[in-house]
């Protein structure tokens, strides 16, 4: 417990939805180790995206305690997060969402240029992640010319070029062919393995459940299973 | 970086920005076109009023007095002494006396009261403050000379050539006539003027008035803009003087209105402008909900997501107020080479060409408008979109 990155303990947050209050994570404890490769998983509704959220500090709990790399996140207002997002971060969305006026380039750097990093070092950051990410000779395109898996990659190459804890991926292969989500899965498991970047992300995709190495389900807000790669 | 994203978020939806501009662009040409009628208008009122009464009048001590009845009573005694004490001053470009007065002119069938100027001729025809219509101009030597207004020749049914009778009162109190030659016939423009006015010279207003005294001198001077400083220079205890500013009743009555109507103008078109780029980054706005969530999701600060929808603002305004400036001088200049004709105004009796000043300081002011308002019209959508809930903008659809 004491090396998890994160660790939440009795979470919970509700919405409301018309009249109707969802209570979307349910008293949620939680701890993930660094270094760790977790899914979540559960049915469409089960909570996964507010967990993702809460635990990527882009939300607050209603109740409950987030601590993020030894530091108790919970009372903290998501504004003054922002250079937490800023430098322990990474995210990757379903829908991508690259900023559609910059190039892949520009996209990938954007991050870095917010750190105050020197524009060598970013240079070569950018540089790096686009050749790691296998998209370098696309660089100089804008989001509306790359296909959905050259903009996923560019969205990988972001995350990952400020050199983050933990990436948060809310369903990275949901908009994806099958031949193209696989290619990006093996390209998600080759990163933390290489670089021993935490990642957490939601799916439904059964082929991504199967290479996480943790899997935790997720019913109705509730951790309902936790199973290691190892266990099983 | 936040620039370029500003920059490049201009053109991004091009119709919609395009409307943007031009809304400005059609803002700045109309403040440079009216802006530059209304200079014009003044500059020709204020010249045209110089050109009648001179930057300053040089009274008697006295005559302000308003119990003082009697014509020239406080009058210049010695108006060559203090014409020679005031062209001294290199700011006085020239003098020219003058006597005002009035009385009844009659052709023996008819009697109308006319309104005299009497004059140096050489000096007034300097000044152009009337244009000849008939006949020839007054000569200094040419004492029983008179010209008379468009409309009182008409009314007295009389021509070049003709003889009338002015009559008056004297300084003295008593009545006087002399007859005199009409010598052509003149018009100022007004209608009201032309018909009562006479011009006539010194000498014979004097003869008319029984005495050696004039009434006031005119002072023109090289630069308008020094009036108040040769008007302190003048001044003693033997002149009243007066600038021309508080004998411009007419032209003060004018600037108010029009600096009214240009200040009401105004307002609408920056509200037409801050409606329209508010409007524009607020769908600007809408359309990248998910953009900002993720921009602040990646760690951006709401304060530069500000600065951002604040630059697109700002840059908005630069781009239309540069293309504002641009077109209304254009349009101007085109417009003062195409000599237009506007109609008498009312009470006058010629029209005159359409001309729009170009000022540098006005095309500053514009361009200072447009920037403003402009920008100032992005602030609020620009703070709303830096208090998004990132969740419910990454969300949205």
């Amino acid at each position: 417990m004491h090396d998890a990155l994160v660790h939440l303990e009795a979470v919970a947050k509700s919405y409301r939805l018309g009249r109707v209050l969802v209570r979307a994570v349910d008293g949620v404890t939680l701890a993930i180790p660094r270094g760790e490769f977790m899914a979540l998983a559960g049915p469409s509704g089960s909570g996964k995206t507010t967990l993702l959220n809460l635990i990527g500090n882009i939300d607050k709990p209603d109740s409950g305690r987030l601590v993020f790399d030894a530091v108790d996140v919970t009372k903290v207002p998501l504004h003054k997060l922002a250079p937490l997002r800023r430098e322990s971060l990474g995210f990757v969305f379903q829908t991508f969402n690259l900023i559609p006026v910059l190039t892949a380039w520009e996209n990938v750097e954007y991050p870095l240029l917010l750190r105050g990093m020197p524009k060598r070092e970013r240079h070569e950051r950018v540089a790096l992640w686009l050749e790691q990410t296998g998209i370098a000779a696309q660089k100089k395109q804008r989001p509306d010319q790359l296909s959905g898996g050259q903009r996923q990659r560019v969205a990988i190459a972001r995350a990952m070029a400020g050199d983050p804890k933990l990436v948060i991926a809310d369903e990275p292969t949901a908009n994806l062919d099958s031949e193209t989500a696989g290619r990006v899965l093996d390209l998600l498991a080759e990163i933390n393995q290489n670089t021993g970047t935490t990642f957490v992300f939601s799916t439904h995709d059964l082929a991504l459940i199967g290479r996480a190495r943790t899997v935790v389900r997720i019913r109705d807000g509730r951790i309902d299973d936790v199973r290691s790669a190892a266990a099983a | 970086m936040l620039t370029r994203i500003a920059f490049r978020n201009i053109f991004r939806n091009r119709r919609r920005s395009a409307i943007t501009l031009a809304v400005i662009v059609f803002g700045a040409v109309g403040l440079i076109l009216f802006g530059g009628y209304k200079a014009t208008t003044f500059n020709g009122l204020r010249e045209s009023t110089i050109r009648r009464s001179g930057h300053l009048q040089l009274f008697g001590a006295g005559h302000s007095d308003i119990a003082s009845q009697k014509p020239l009573e406080h009058g210049i005694e010695s108006v060559e002494t203090l014409r020679r004490e005031v062209e001294r001053d290199p700011r006085v470009r020239t003098t020219a006396a003058q006597i005002t007065l009035m009385g009844l002119v009659s052709n023996g069938d008819k009697s109308e009261t006319f309104l005299a100027t009497a004059v140096e001729p050489e000096k007034d025809r300097a000044m152009q403050a009337t244009r000849l219509e008939s006949g020839s101009d007054l000569q200094s030597s040419d004492q029983d000379a008179v010209l008379l207004g468009r409309g009182l020749a008409a009314s007295m049914n009389v021509k070049p050539g003709d003889y009338l009778t002015l009559m008056t009162t004297t300084s003295a109190g008593s009545l006087n006539a002399i007859d005199v030659r009409i010598a052509g016939t003149f018009a100022t423009g007004v209608r009201e003027l032309d018909d009562r006015a006479v011009r006539m010279t010194l000498p014979a207003a004097q003869e008319l008035l029984q005495s050696t005294k004039v009434e006031k001198l005119l002072v023109f001077l090289h630069e308008t803009s020094r009036t108040e400083e040769v008007r302190s220079a003048l001044a003693g205890p033997n002149v009243e003087i007066r600038s021309w500013s508080e004998l411009a009743s007419f032209y003060h009555q004018v600037v108010l209105l029009y600096n009214g109507i240009f200040g009401f103008l105004g307002l609408l078109v920056c509200g037409v402008v801050v409606f329209s780029v508010a409007n524009t980054i607020m769908m600007s706005i809408l359309e990248r909900t998910r953009e900002v969530g993720t921009l602040v999701a990646i760690g951006t600060s709401r304060m530069r997501v500000w600065r951002m929808f604040f630059l697109e603002g700002l840059l908005t305004g630069v781009i239309g107020g540069v293309l504002g400036v641009v077109a209304g001088a254009l349009i101007a200049l085109l417009i003062n080479r195409s000599n237009v004709m506007l109609p008498p105004p009312p009470g006058f009796t010629v029209g005159y060409p359409l001309h729009i000043l170009l000022e540098s300081r006005a095309l500053v002011l514009v361009f200072a408008i447009s920037l403003t308002t402009a920008t100032a019209s992005a602030i609020l959508p620009a703070l709303r979109a830096s208090r998004m809930r990132i969740v419910d903008a990454l969300g949205h659809i």
